[in-house]
């Protein structure tokens, strides 16, 4: 029997999971949308992962990354939980040890990290809105009657990006809109939009920092094309983009998993458990925190959300 | 503002025949109401206060007090009061500045409308052991700061500064608040933490409101303790009102490499502390601020400059109603990662 | 030795300084550079190097900074702190300074006014005299003179603008700070806008600083921002005459998001508040300003 370590990267769009072994090698990798639910998403991805794992492989080590880290993390009893920023760069230094730049922009935020020798020494999340996301794109590729996916080959195919002002999803669009009234063709406005999410992305999040070689891309963004030329046109440069560049936070939290093992052996029997998230607001003293409950089979495992320390019991009410 | 409330309520309680009500304590609610009637890019002060005044009407006060100093400060108290009384109700309203100035005698006029026998000797009495009562809480919460992430049994700094504040607002005098202050200090420093030496220290600086009410950082210091993180601040009313004016003419001369004069507000202060964080080799600062706080905006460049010269590592955050709290979790949780990663290669280079 | 250049940035201090400046550096045959009217590759350029929070003004002013570095050998870059405690400026006018010198590798001409501490405009002219290579008292007479010559310059203008308020036309006051109402990119479209449409354009820039000041305590009574008070005074001076205001601002401006507030709280006035950011700087306002003029033009003939 071999070890293998499972990693799974929960964002807003898409659940992403990749099982390696104990060399760091891609064993099997899928992704889902994860359509506002989490937890059927994880559900999901699990059974499509059972399916495919070679049977001489055991499962030592499940980790959770991404906005969504915890619960899952709590579902899967993984053995680490951590968050994406650290998660990205594990990730991505397995495959490319000389990263010093990571740009990466996925579903709902944009982020920057920095790594010297190996170790993060700066990074920045996007502080302003979803403008420049993958979010925001999907939504104007289909306001354009657009495939996501053909996003980049219209782009390439402009020569006149039109200019979009795009501090702003609110402003982006309207000034899209008005674009498009004025008679600017889908090519060029399609360009327009890929080069100011690189514009937008670099002026809010690389100010003050260096952009040295080897500079990765990734993320669900890194798949278009036309922000790819875009980024080289404009940091002067050619950046590198990785076969797999959406799951390198997967990937990252794996090889976490992996460092952290212990002698348990997972086996990913809970396509039957029934999770669910409960919400409420405890008016218990005047901080009104939002508390998440999480039920496993009916039965309460976990609460969140509290300032104050104060547990909880089944019915809202305070147990300590 | 955080528990400074409790040195406000001491004062107004024994100069003025009113029955002062505490403040309601800010919550969601409180930024929903100050964000739906503010102005739109108004600082994020600016709406806290608001959603507290309207907030403590409606729990029945029919005065209003308005401090306030420095930047923008001084101009909140004649909008908020307008847009009140636009909003119709009925209260009466006492703005201690006007025209940036503290105006000790327009001061003294209103108390005495409110208050025939208001007297001002046996007000400036009160006012001194008020003043005193706000540097021991600082030098307590500076203690308290240090250590919080580290204490063995959970909450029990928590629960005896609760204690101290307490008996504070019960004190009859200046040599009974000393007694208090001497007794709650021996108990704190009794209180066991259990702190490694080379534990992960962080600074935070930034601007003043955020940094002294905890809901409107998102509890940070709390967040902060529970990574077990050493937590150094400077900003407090003391600092703000006593110590500034003096300390800052040294400070300047530290920084006149990267700054000739004063940039307004707290910038000045904020750029000499991360050169004194900087110096003192910390793992780390997190500047904080409210949206369109124009002082700390500009400063920004330059502590980052500065950060960068010293190679420490720079957090930033700007707090507004619409922060995602699940957002300042994860950059938080990453911030630690970094610096505990940084800290333990530093180690290893410097055995090799 | 080699003339000196001096760079002059058309921003922020510039419209307030301009003929002071222009007159005082002429009289000491010191040559300047003034930095184009704002354009698209200004402003690329400023909000390529400013923090993303700094107000459109600031950002505006940073571009024209980056264009006049390889062209001069000092920029000219004033620092205003106050002209006494309830008469202070934007934190912006104290900081400018500092955050360039931060911002570029590049020499810094700079004088202080801060009448709470006793600094003057003149003390802070006379400071110059070691870059400027002329003694005190060269230094003293031109400026004297360049102060004489720019207020009759300035008095001109206001004669002007008083005058127009007597005209039958229809009046609007353009009330914001002068470097945003005669920037190329954020008060030009405005004023172009209004003057094709046959609108005689009121300058609240061009009133008796100090009849505003004290006017506008009317309006507000604890407000100790110069700037604002000399805005706010500007109705007061005007109402009388004008059928609408239009209050121009810049995102995100400090100062005006409360003194504008309160105004328009208390004006009876017809008005529109436009506020500018670098998202909608290129777009303009037509829509809104057309159906405020209609607005306008109705009531004219009604009364």
């Amino acid at each position: 029997m071999k070890n293998c370590y499972l990693g799974i990267d929960i964002g807003s769009i898409s659940t992403k999971a990749v099982i390696i072994d104990d060399e760091n090698k891609i064993i099997l990798s899928t992704y889902i949308w994860t359509e506002g639910n989490p937890i059927s998403s994880t559900k999901n991805l699990i059974k499509k992962i059972k399916g495919k794992l070679p049977n001489q492989y055991i499962i030592k080590g499940i980790g959770t990354t991404g906005s969504a880290r915890k619960l899952i993390g709590l579902m899967l009893d993984a053995n680490v939980i951590k968050n994406e920023i650290t998660a990205h760069a594990i990730g991505t230094l397995s495959i490319y040890p000389d990263t010093k730049t990571i740009l990466e922009i996925g579903g709902q935020d944009s982020k920057i990290i920095i790594i010297n020798n190996e170790v993060i020494t700066d990074y920045s999340m996007n502080t302003l809105c979803a403008a420049g996301t993958g979010a925001f794109l999907s939504s104007q590729a289909e306001r354009l009657k657009i495939n996501i996916e053909d996003f980049g080959k219209y782009a390439i195919s402009s020569n006149n990006p039109v200019k979009i002002a795009a501090r702003c999803t609110v402003f982006a669009e309207s000034d899209l809109i008005h674009k498009a009234q004025m008679g600017y063709n889908k090519e060029d406005i399609i360009a327009g939009l890929c080069k100011s999410i690189v514009l937008n992305y670099l002026n809010n999040l690389s100010k003050g920092k260096k952009i040295e070689q080897r500079i990765v891309f990734q993320g669900g963004v890194s798949k278009n094309i036309g922000v790819i030329k875009y980024f080289n046109e404009i940091l002067k440069t050619q950046v590198t983009v990785d076969e797999n560049s959406h799951l390198m936070g997967a990937l990252g939290i794996a090889i976490l998993a992996k460092q952290n093992k212990t002698n348990k052996i997972y086996n990913l029997d809970l396509l039957n458990v029934k999770f669910e998230t409960k919400g409420f607001e405890c008016n218990k003293c005047s901080n009104n925190c939002e508390i998440i409950k999480i039920y496993k089979e009916n039965k309460l495992i976990d609460a969140w959300g509290s300032r104050c320390g104060r547990t909880f019991n089944d019915e809202n009410n305070v147990k300590s | 503002m955080g528990n400074y409330y409790i040195p406000a309520k001491y004062l107004l309680s024994h100069i003025l025949d009113v029955n002062i009500l505490d403040p309601v304590k800010i919550t969601s609610k409180t930024i929903e109401i100050g964000t739906k009637y503010s102005p739109e890019f108004v600082c994020t002060p600016f709406k806290y206060t608001l959603g507290t005044l309207i907030e403590n009407i409606e729990k029945k006060s029919n005065i209003l007090i308005q401090a306030g100093g420095g930047c923008k400060y001084g101009y909140y108290a004649e909008l908020q009061e307008k847009i009140i009384k636009d909003l119709g109700y009925d209260v009466i309203f006492i703005n201690l500045v006007s025209q940036g100035k503290t105006d000790f005698k327009k001061i003294y006029h209103e108390f005495k409308k409110i208050d025939k026998n208001f007297n001002i000797w046996s007000s400036l009495y009160y006012l001194f052991i008020t003043t005193k009562m706000i540097r021991y809480m600082d030098k307590i919460d500076n203690y308290i700061r240090h250590n919080i992430g580290f204490e063995i049994d959970k909450n029990d700094f928590k629960n005896t500064n609760q204690e101290m504040l307490n008996a504070f607002l019960k004190t009859k005098g200046f040599f009974d608040l000393f007694k208090i202050y001497k007794k709650y200090n021996k108990k704190i420093k009794k209180i066991k933490v259990n702190k490694p030496k080379e534990c992960l220290k962080v600074g935070i600086i930034g601007e003043l409101y955020t940094i002294m009410e905890p809901f409107s950082n998102y509890f940070l210091e709390t967040e902060l303790a529970s990574m077990n993180i050493e937590i150094t601040r400077f900003t407090n009313v003391h600092y703000l009102l006593f110590e500034k004016k003096y300390k800052i003419k040294k400070e300047m001369k530290r920084i006149k490499k990267y700054i000739k004069y004063k940039m307004g507000a707290d910038a000045a202060d904020n750029i000499a502390h991360t050169k004194y964080l900087c110096d003192q080799k910390i793992d780390g600062i997190i500047h904080i601020k409210a949206s369109f706080c124009t002082p700390e905006i500009g400063a920004m460049p330059i502590i980052n400059k500065i950060a960068k010269e010293h190679d420490i590592p720079v957090l930033f955050f700007t707090f507004d109603a619409n922060t995602s709290e699940v957002g300042i979790k994860t950059r938080l949780e990453a911030f630690h990662d970094m610096i505990e990663r940084r800290k333990k290669n530093e180690k290893l280079l410097s055995r090799n | 030795m080699d003339k000196i250049k001096i760079g002059i940035p058309r921003s922020l201090y510039y419209y307030y300084f301009k003929d002071l400046w222009q007159i005082f550096f002429e009289k000491l045959n010191i040559d300047i550079v003034i930095s184009p009217k704002t354009n698209k590759e200004i402003i690329d350029k400023g909000i390529s190097m400013s923090n993303d929070e700094m107000c459109m003004s600031l950002k505006i002013y940073i571009g024209h900074v980056s264009y006049l570095l390889d062209k001069c050998d000092y920029i000219l870059i004033p620092r205003i702190d106050n002209y006494g405690l309830e008469n202070q400026t934007c934190t912006n006018f104290l900081a400018t300074y500092d955050i360039i010198n931060n911002l570029f590798n590049k020499k810094i001409i700079n004088y202080n006014i801060d009448l709470f501490q006793n600094e003057t405009e003149l003390k802070g002219f006379l400071k110059l005299n070691k870059i400027l290579k002329r003694n005190k008292k060269q230094i003293k007479i031109a400026y004297e003179e360049a102060l004489k010559e720019s207020l009759n310059i300035k008095d001109k203008k206001m004669m002007k603008n008083i005058n127009n308020l007597k005209n039958k036309k229809i009046k609007i006051l353009l009330l914001g700070h002068p470097y945003n109402i005669y920037d190329e990119y954020i008060g030009d479209p405005i004023v172009n806008y209004l003057k094709n449409n046959n609108i005689e354009i009121i300058y609240s820039d061009l009133f008796d600083s100090k009849k505003c000041i004290n006017k506008s305590n009317i309006l507000t009574n604890s407000c100790y921002f110069k700037y604002n008070k000399e805005n706010i005074g500007s109705i007061l001076l005007s109402k009388k005459y004008i059928d609408g205001i239009i209050f121009l601002t810049t995102f995100p401006c400090g100062p005006d998001s409360l003194v504008n507030e309160l105004v328009m709280r208390k004006i009876n006035t017809p008005f529109i508040n436009l506020i500018i950011d670098d998202s909608n700087i290129l777009t303009g306002f037509e829509t809104r300003l057309e159906s405020f003029i209609d607005i306008l033009e109705r009531k004219k003939i009604h009364e």
